[in-house]
């Protein structure tokens, strides 16, 4: 077993703690305790918040645009040669190829310009607004933690038992996460190490109603939960593995992924872990006056791009990939207009990574609008709200019902399709209607798609990475049953296409990969 | 929030003197929220002084000593002597290498400062400070120095005069980018920061781009307002510290518009002196004095604002604060003063952050290293690293907005309580108390329990040494069935005599280890239980 050293001299960013208290009025919020559907049983959302703002332009940049962000950010901007090529109208950071393999391989996915109304430029309410998936300046919970609290009313009362002795998130560092609050508690658990031991001794002290006696039961719980927590995860960092060899020691963020590979593989049930990367919040020297392409925001995409690459290498050669996935967000973008200290400051809407096996690949969305004319303070607009980003992955991944996701958002959720595809014909229970099979898979110049479907019109689509349409294979009203329909594929380029199919009854869309 | 509607809330909401009983209670009361960590000793002279006497000399800030050089790459002045006023080489790697000779001794003359305060708001005031406006140390250890004195110095005095001071000091103009700030390239960062976190504070937002009392149309006008100042002489071989310099040719002379926030004011071209018009409308909406004593509030009081508090005590502290124009020691003294202060439901409301756990330990013990001046520095900086370990590095707040113990609701101060945290707390605790101590130049700086015990009513008496210890270390009186489980461990589960008998031979023999050895023991056991004790971990 590793051992951890006694001080730590990280500091790793806010968010919220467990809040106690015992005897309070609780009325659950769901009438029954929903289920998880069995095929969202042991899958891990990671998330990785990008703590300051960080700059989109810079990092998924629109090639398309490239004259005007010369005239908007001479000083910042990328040269045109150096920025990687990922398609004809956007192109990545140069420091990005573990992100830019990651995405010609169809595990990752861009969202672009997603934010929401009336952008909030205070780094702190914005942040509060993303970690709470609300503009509700009332409401204290994070998005994860409402959705916790209707699947686990009480907690931390009672947690954790012999249903789930682990914790339900955890956050890498020292500090919770402000996503997993609750009403009463943070359903996340933070640790530095899964190695660390934790033997704490605990107190007998009372909780007499006052504000002394609530941090009484707070401190007590938190002993407790630290105490049966931690030999969780001992036992499960003890168990687990980690088998790639691109992660950098160096890098804080790989080091931290692969211990939550090591958790993941040693069978620890949580379903959330948090990390964090400070230092986003670029108002000046975000490059190098000397090269653009170096300096403090290079530096941080390169840890971002390195670490997700390694994880998502190891997840694969753990076999895990199917249960995992990714997402990083900020708190907002940047204006699109540098400033004189080779900087920017605070805008609006920005671009979101998804990572994994089962995310619906490709661009969503298009670029932002780069124009010639320099306007004070402008940002990039919202396009997609950030708040359907998350209702999306609580129904595509986590199979929530939507008739449950709806009340945790203040808004009328629009799904967007990010993290489905690896949900279709795996599970009975929730076994998409349309049934979708593309065989063979990988295929080369014909495959098949099979498909079910009732008396109705339907439309199936061969769709690249970017989301455009190369291909119908189907637009026409069928019969209710099974149908299998050929599909030519001789004119597809190399790589992984969606087959989107459209129906009155829904959408459902299956990944498939073309060979040479 | 929650725990207004499950936590008893205050009784008294009177912002009148207090009347009631001055007792060890509330004097230790005062002292813990006022300082890092009082002794026995300062609590029973502040229960014999009486509050108002008490009251006022806390408030009050003494002269401090500067820091001094002890890292042999302090190639400029001599190892002993302060480098606040010293030039830097010209080699710019020399440079470097003296910077961080000067950060090390900054960072231990301010645990040193922490670790010796006097009975004085001093220290807890000056973090407030910190924590106020967020800047982390600059590259010129200088600069950082003379900011840390910028806020001792207006500490107590008046707050519209400090707002100024610290928009043009060097360390803000660089932290904040106030330095790049020009007419040509405005840079918002300062002008945002100076209206939603130092000044007037950030209310909902109520229209695009719109705050409650300020909009986007004032960061840009303020932006412009600020413009032309730069900081020159950082690290330089010639100039004794950096300083800021106006330039007119950087700064934007056109008339700037406020909102209708500011009654539709205008800023006109006032050059250097420009930002202190502007400053001065800010402060004539009251909004500003609101915002202030609130956050003074949150953290000498409670981080609970009831709508009780918010309708009952803040607007008396803002009156107050008007009244006085921006007085800050008008405000506290009331506040210190006060029936509402003093109510029981709000002892033990706060959760110690890591450095009044820290030296809320060490302070009370009367635990100073007197080592030499390089043993005494490294150990500072060692405990410097335990704070940072439990998540509170005191020159480099996480951001602008300070510590989210302080701003994040509903957690607040729980925040210094994470799994991980906690641990390291624990650890420490273990470190300093029945482990080898924390190791310096082949000294082990321990709490020192002799000294502790020594210090209490009547040392010799198991049940009054139990006592004391916890009017010292813990915010209410514990329950009899925990104050048995802690004698115990003071008496090794032998009668109370036995005890008295162990402390009085140790007195008898003074500088013989054979008896002094076992008291220091039975108390250091002691304490090592107290500070794992939920209790010790509030104030």
């Amino acid at each position: 077993m590793k051992r951890r050293s006694f001080v730590k001299n990280v500091s790793l960013a806010s968010a919220a703690a467990p809040f106690v208290l015992k005897d309070i009025n609780f009325q659950p919020i769901a009438k029954k305790l929903f289920n998880y559907s069995k095929m969202a049983e042991g899958r891990v959302l990671v998330i990785i918040r990008l703590n300051g703002g960080n700059d989109g332009l810079n990092t998924v940049i629109p090639v398309d645009q490239y004259a005007n962000l010369v005239v908007q950010r001479s000083n910042i901007v990328i040269p045109e040669t150096s920025i990687l090529p990922i398609t004809a109208e956007v192109g990545f950071h140069p420091v990005m190829t573990g992100m830019r393999n990651m995405f010609n391989d169809g595990k990752l996915s861009i969202i672009q310009n997603v934010g929401y109304p009336e952008q909030n430029r205070s780094h702190f309410r914005s942040m509060d607004i993303w970690t709470s998936g609300s503009m509700d300046i009332s409401e204290t919970r994070g998005w994860l933690g409402r959705d916790f609290d209707n699947h686990y009313p009480n907690y931390p009362n009672d947690y954790p038992n012999a249903t789930y002795p682990d914790p339900f998130a955890i956050s890498m560092g020292f500090e919770v996460s402000a996503t997993c609050q609750g009403l009463m508690g943070n359903f996340s658990h933070a640790i530095t190490d899964p190695f660390a031991s934790f033997n704490l001794a605990n107190g007998n002290a009372v909780n007499d109603g006052t504000y002394f006696g609530s941090h009484m039961e707070y401190i007590q719980t938190l002993i407790d939960q630290t105490n049966q927590y931690g030999d969780q995860i001992n036992a499960a960092a003890n168990a687990g593995n980690t088998l790639s060899t691109l992660y950098d020691d160096n890098n804080p963020i790989a080091v931290q992924l692969r211990y939550v590979a090591q958790m993941i593989s040693g069978g620890l049930q949580s379903k959330v872990y948090i990390l964090n990367i400070n230092g986003f919040d670029t108002h000046d020297a975000q490059v190098l006056m000397t090269d653009p392409t170096l300096g403090t925001h290079a530096d941080l995409l390169k840890t971002l791009s390195d670490a997700v690459e390694a994880f998502q290498d190891d997840l694969n050669l753990l076999g895990l990939e199917q249960k995992v996935a990714g997402m990083t967000f900020s708190e907002f973008g940047r204006q699109i207009a540098s400033n004189a200290s080779y900087g920017t400051d605070h805008g609006d809407a920005a671009p979101m990574f998804l990572f994994g096996a089962c995310i619906n690949s490709g661009i969503i969305g298009p670029n932002p609008t780069v124009t010639d004319q320099l306007v004070n303070q402008a940002g990039n607009e919202m396009m997609i709200d950030f708040r359907d980003v998350y209702a999306s992955i609580l129904k595509d991944w986590f199979q929530v019902d939507p008739v449950e996701i709806q009340p945790l958002f203040e808004h009328t959720i629009s799904y967007v399709d990010v993290l489905g595809a690896c949900n279709v014909g795996l599970d009975e229970e929730q076994k998409d209607e349309s049934n979708l099979l593309v065989y063979p898979n990988p295929a080369r110049s014909s495959a098949t798609l099979k498909l079910d479907c009732k008396d109705e019109w339907v439309k199936a689509e061969i769709c690249d990475l970017q989301g455009r349409s190369v291909g119908v294979v189907c637009d026409r009203q069928l019969t209710p049953g099974t149908h299998s329909i050929p599909m030519d594929i001789s004119h597809l380029s190399q790589g992984h296409y969606v087959i989107k199919v459209y129906k009155y009854s829904g959408i459902a869309s299956i990944k498939f990969q073309k060979l040479k | 929030m929650l725990p207004d509607q499950s936590v008893d809330t205050p009784v008294s909401l009177s912002m009148a003197p207090f009347a009631g009983p001055w007792t060890k209670w509330e004097a230790a009361h005062l002292l813990k929220r006022t300082m890092f960590g009082p002794t026995n000793q300062q609590i029973l002279d502040a229960v014999a002084a009486g509050m108002n006497a008490t009251v006022a000399n806390v408030l009050q800030i003494p002269a401090i000593d500067q820091p001094l050089a002890f890292d042999a790459a302090e190639t400029i002045v001599p190892f002993g002597s302060t480098w606040v006023n010293a030039v830097y080489p010209s080699n710019a790697a020399q440079a470097q290498s003296v910077e961080t000779a000067r950060q090390l001794s900054l960072g231990a003359w301010i645990m040193k400062r922490l670790n010796t305060e006097p009975l004085s708001i001093a220290e807890k005031l000056c973090f407030f400070w910190v924590n106020h406006f967020g800047v982390t140390a600059i590259q010129d250890s200088r600069g950082t120095y003379n900011y840390h004195m910028l806020l001792r110095q207006h500490a107590l005095g008046n707050f519209k005069q400090m707002i100024k001071d610290v928009t043009i000091d060097p360390a803000m103009l660089l932290f904040l980018n106030g330095a790049t700030n020009t007419l040509y390239s405005p840079n918002e960062n300062y002008a945002r920061e100076l209206l939603e976190l130092f000044t007037i504070g950030k209310g909902p937002q109520i229209g695009p781009g719109d705050y409650s009392h300020y909009t986007e149309e004032d960061v840009a006008a303020g932006a412009k307002i600020l413009t032309g100042y730069i900081v020159e002489g950082l690290r330089s071989a010639t100039l004794t510290s950096p300083q800021s310099t106006f330039f007119p040719i950087l700064h934007d002379t056109t008339t700037k518009q406020l909102s209708y926030h500011f009654g539709n004011a205008t800023v006109a071209n006032n050059g250097a002196l420009e930002y202190s018009d502007y400053i001065d409308i800010i402060f004539q909406q009251d909004q500003v004095a609101t915002h202030i004593c609130t956050k003074l509030y949150r953290y000498f009081v409670n981080y609970d604002l009831t709508a009780d508090v918010e309708a009952n005590v803040i607007p008396i502290m803002v009156q107050t604060m008007i009244s006085n124009n921006y007085e800050i020691l008008p405000v506290l003294d009331e506040l210190f003063k006060s029936e509402h202060f003093y109510d029981i439901s709000l002892k033990g409301a706060v959760i110690r952050n890591p450095l009044e756990a820290i030296f809320g330990a060490f302070n009370p013990a009367e635990s100073v290293p007197n080592y030499d001046l390089t043993t005494n520095s490294n150990l500072y900086l060692l405990i410097y690293g335990f704070a940072q370990g439990q998540g509170l590095d005191y020159a480099t707040p996480p951001s602008v907005a300070g510590w989210t113990a302080y701003y994040l609701a509903p957690n607040f101060t729980k925040l210094w309580l994470s799994s991980s945290y906690i641990k390291n707390r624990f650890d420490f605790a273990t470190l300093v108390t029945i482990f080898t101590g924390i190791p310096s130049g082949g000294n082990n700086f321990k709490v020192n329990a002799l000294t502790l015990v020594d210090g209490l009513s009547i040392p010799s008496d198991a049940p009054t040494v139990i006592d004391d210890l916890c009017d010292v270390y813990c915010p209410k009186p514990i329950s009899a069935a925990q104050k048995l489980v802690l004698k115990n461990i003071l008496t090794n589960g032998l009668p109370d005599f036995e005890w008295t008998i162990q402390y009085n031979d140790y007195i008898a023999n003074p500088g013989n280890t054979t008896f002094s050895d076992p008291v220091r023991l039975r108390i250091e056991l002691v304490i090592n239980r107290i500070f794992k004790m939920p209790e010790f971990h509030t104030i």
